[in-house]
């Protein structure tokens, strides 16, 4: 072999570290997944086999998907489902680039609102619209999936972001648990403290659970339905009236929370409430099987914070489609994945993830056998809004206006929380 | 002693070779390796190159693009990220004064409270080692764990601080959950995690000053103050550069203490530089994101480099 000269050595790292260069001078934007919000394709069809990895944040569930996992490959034999399982948190942050890729998430599930129009935009979604899965939902529960005339996930879980209540001490102070107007409901809290117990657990310090209460709040007050999306697109302004006098209903809850509310975060809101120290949680259902893990006995009911100031509320309570379903277009196995969502999507399926977890979903024709679901199954027809912080897609917009409620209830004049919110919604538009 | 005239005539042959052929003449160094040694570094080299360097180079192009992430489409923006960084996003302005002021708290106090713990403990003696060890043991914990830790102390209802400060009959705090004071809990944090590793390398710097030194001072009369301020400080310089600039960089990337203590994202209270690029990256943004990034790395050095002039770390022209 012949000997290599000093020149040939430079001129070989030089051709490295020129190509390094230019490689990072290349555009971003160079890969995206097949698809498209225009035109998306039909999962690809083919022999239900191999291995399919399954995308999602719901660690609490992974048994319960296990079992299920279990029960398909007995119906399909050849197939492998592996759960990707991460924290919310991360997913809401990680979960679009991770499956651009097609290694993982072959089936996933995403968040309604932002994470769903991200994933839109990026061509993740495939086309359900003719797949055998969708007729099997309840038609009015599938509008977080579509996107236009495409039905590109679909939402699988049913859950109220409303405080949950303790049956046990509402019937001990006498508290009702349907209140209609405002004062009715800060009544109802004064009942509840004057029976000793803190009547409202809020986890003030944790971002994501805190906010759910915002749901709640606002729905009653809002001029319109789509408010969260005018207040991004600046139609309307958190320093409105509107939303002035719903800080204001902040305000008046601050001597029906627990002492230091705004930095508890959410297993201590929890503990209050599974151990009968507070009334209520305000987080949501979807923290059912979580309090009954810390041991809570008692019956558990919702109970709607009515901002409304004459009993005509246009709202009963607030709910959430979401865990929105879907083949990934960048899939190699998307014959299985789609079979794997077909299969969740069966009646007796979901019925068994619904009980197990105590989570209603949108598929149709689910018998509910879980006595906290059977007990919160007429919140399914009463006259709920779909959860508005999820209207926000920008992430920050929508974290400073709810970090508004979280200020006044530190003590932050409505006013000033809200100009403070609008210089960051302004900065955004 | 002369040679002997065989021996010089023979060793004067190769030269009188070359002197017949001049073009063939050349320098030959006595250091010089063969070439082929060159291509050693080459894995690294491309490690360093496909890692680092391309990546920056990428930061540098994507900063000046409006690119969300994901998209196959974008614009070429010039400065824009950089100007709405830092005069359109009060988010990033306050992310940049959080941070500013979270590492002048934590460079004082960690400096400070590893150099006390370090003069305490120099000497070899077995309470000394025992309590090293206990010093240093948050150090080997994972940042995630610390956070988790310290988030259930600072909690308000059941936490340990209101606990002990309610069994001695005062009302405890919200800490977190108070925005003007939530930023110097997570700074208490910090310290503790990493006065331990700081204590290490101040022992180090201590165990290596000559005792000659102290007995002489002791001799001349000098007190423990006057020891400490001519002997001790400036002997451990060094180590308080390396301190100092550690805990300086650390400092400005608390990233993973500050998600798990105060949540993803962080309240405005608590969001710095790191965990606001995050957010931005998460909210799709990309291009931006990369400015704040080019713009951390810029501070980064900045501060870091202020700092040694300042402290007078690092003479003028090193």
């Amino acid at each position: 072999m012949s000997q290599i000269s000093r020149r040939q050595a430079m001129a070989i790292l030089g051709a490295l570290g020129f190509g390094a260069t230019a490689a990072a001078c290349a555009g971003p934007g160079g890969s995206t997944a097949p698809g498209g919000a225009s035109g998306p394709a039909a999962p690809s069809t083919g022999a239900v086999t191999g291995k399919v990895s399954f995308a999602h944040w719901r660690g609490e569930d992974k048994a319960v998907f296990d079992e299920l996992i279990k029960r398909f490959a007995a119906k399909h034999s050849g197939v492998e489902v592996a759960q990707d399982i991460s924290t919310s948190n991360d997913y809401n942050a990680q979960a679009l680039q991770k499956l651009r890729g097609g290694s993982i998430g072959d089936a996933f599930a995403t968040f309604r609102g932002a994470q769903f129009k991200n994933f839109t935009e990026a061509g993740i979604y495939t086309e359900l619209k003719d797949s055998q899965a969708v007729k099997n939902y309840q038609k009015g529960l599938l509008s977080a999936g579509q996107n236009g005339d495409s039905q590109l996930g679909l939402p699988y879980q049913v859950v109220f972001p409303m405080p949950m209540a303790n049956l046990d001490i509402f019937d001990k102070a006498g508290a009702e648990t349907a209140p209609k107007t405002w004062d009715a409901f800060l009544g109802m809290c004064e009942k509840l403290a004057s029976a000793g117990v803190i009547p409202i657990s809020w986890p003030g310090g944790d971002v994501g659970n805190g906010g759910q209460l915002f749901n709640c709040m606002i729905a009653n007050n809002a001029p319109v339905d789509d408010m969260c999306a005018q207040i991004e697109q600046g139609k309307l302004k958190v320093t409105d009236d509107w939303f002035i006098k719903m800080l204001n209903q902040y305000k008046d809850l601050v001597p029906y929370l627990q002492p230091n509310a705004t930095g508890t975060a959410v297993e201590p809101a929890q503990n209050l409430f599974s151990q009968g120290k507070a009334a209520m949680l305000a987080t949501g259902s979807y923290h059912i099987a979580a309090v009954r893990g810390l041991g809570a006995k008692f019956p558990i009911d919702l109970v709607f914070p009515n901002t409304s100031s004459d009993g005509k509320a246009k709202y009963e309570g607030v709910y959430n489609a979401t865990f929105i379903l879907g083949v990934n277009s960048a899939s190699k196995n998307q014959a299985a994945a789609a079979a794997w969502i077909d299969f969740l999507s069966e009646p007796e399926n979901a019925g068994y993830y619904a009980n197990q977890t105590a989570q209603h979903v949108s598929v149709d024709k689910v018998e509910y056998t879980n006595p906290d679901l059977k007990r919160l199954s007429p919140w399914l027809q009463k006259k709920t809004a779909l959860a508005a912080r999820f209207q926000f897609n920008n992430l920050d917009v929508r974290n400073a206006v709810e970090a508004s409620a979280t200020a006044v209830i530190s003590g932050t004049s409505p006013e000033q929380a809200a100009a403070a919110a609008q210089k960051i919604v302004d900065e955004r538009l | 002693m002369s040679l002997h005239p065989g021996t010089a005539a023979k060793r004067k042959a190769p030269d009188s070779q070359h002197a017949d052929n001049p073009a063939k003449v050349r320098r030959r160094s006595p250091t010089r390796v063969n070439p082929a040694l060159y291509l050693f570094p080459l894995p690294a080299v491309a490690v360093v190159a496909f890692f680092l360097v391309m990546p920056t180079l990428q930061a540098f192009q994507y900063a000046i693009t409006d690119w969300n992430g994901f998209s196959a489409a974008f614009n070429y923006v010039g400065l824009d990220n950089f100007i709405r960084a830092f005069t359109k996003d009060s988010l990033f302005t306050n992310a940049l004064t959080n941070n500013l002021k979270f590492v002048l708290l934590v460079v004082i106090a960690q400096t400070a409270f590893s150099l006390v713990l370090a003069l305490l403990l120099t000497k070899n003696s077995r309470g000394s080692i025992l309590l090293r060890a206990l010093f240093f043991f948050p150090t080997i914990l994972s940042s995630v764990s610390v956070a988790f830790i310290w988030k259930f102390i600072y909690d308000p209802n059941f936490g340990l601080a209101n606990s002990v400060l309610g069994a001695v009959g005062i009302d405890g705090g919200s800490y977190l959950g108070n925005d003007a004071q939530a930023l110097y809990w997570v700074a208490v944090t910090q310290v503790w995690f990493h006065a331990g590793q700081m204590m290490v390398v101040y022992i180090a710097g201590l165990q290596a000053i000559p005792r000659e030194l102290y007995e002489a001072a002791e001799m001349d009369g000098a007190n423990k103050w006057q020891q400490f301020k001519s002997i001790t400080w400036p002997f451990v310089a060094p180590a308080t550069s390396i301190v100092v600039a550690y805990t300086t960089v650390q400092s400005f990337k608390a990233f993973d203490l500050i998600l798990g203590i105060a949540g993803n994202p962080p309240k405005a209270a608590l969001d710095i530089l790191s965990t606001r690029i995050y957010s931005t990256f998460a909210n799709s943004e990309f291009g931006y994101a990369a400015a704040q990034s080019i713009i951390f790395m810029a501070m980064i050095a900045l501060v870091t480099w202020l700092q040694r002039r300042l402290l007078r770390l690092t003479p003028k022209g090193d």
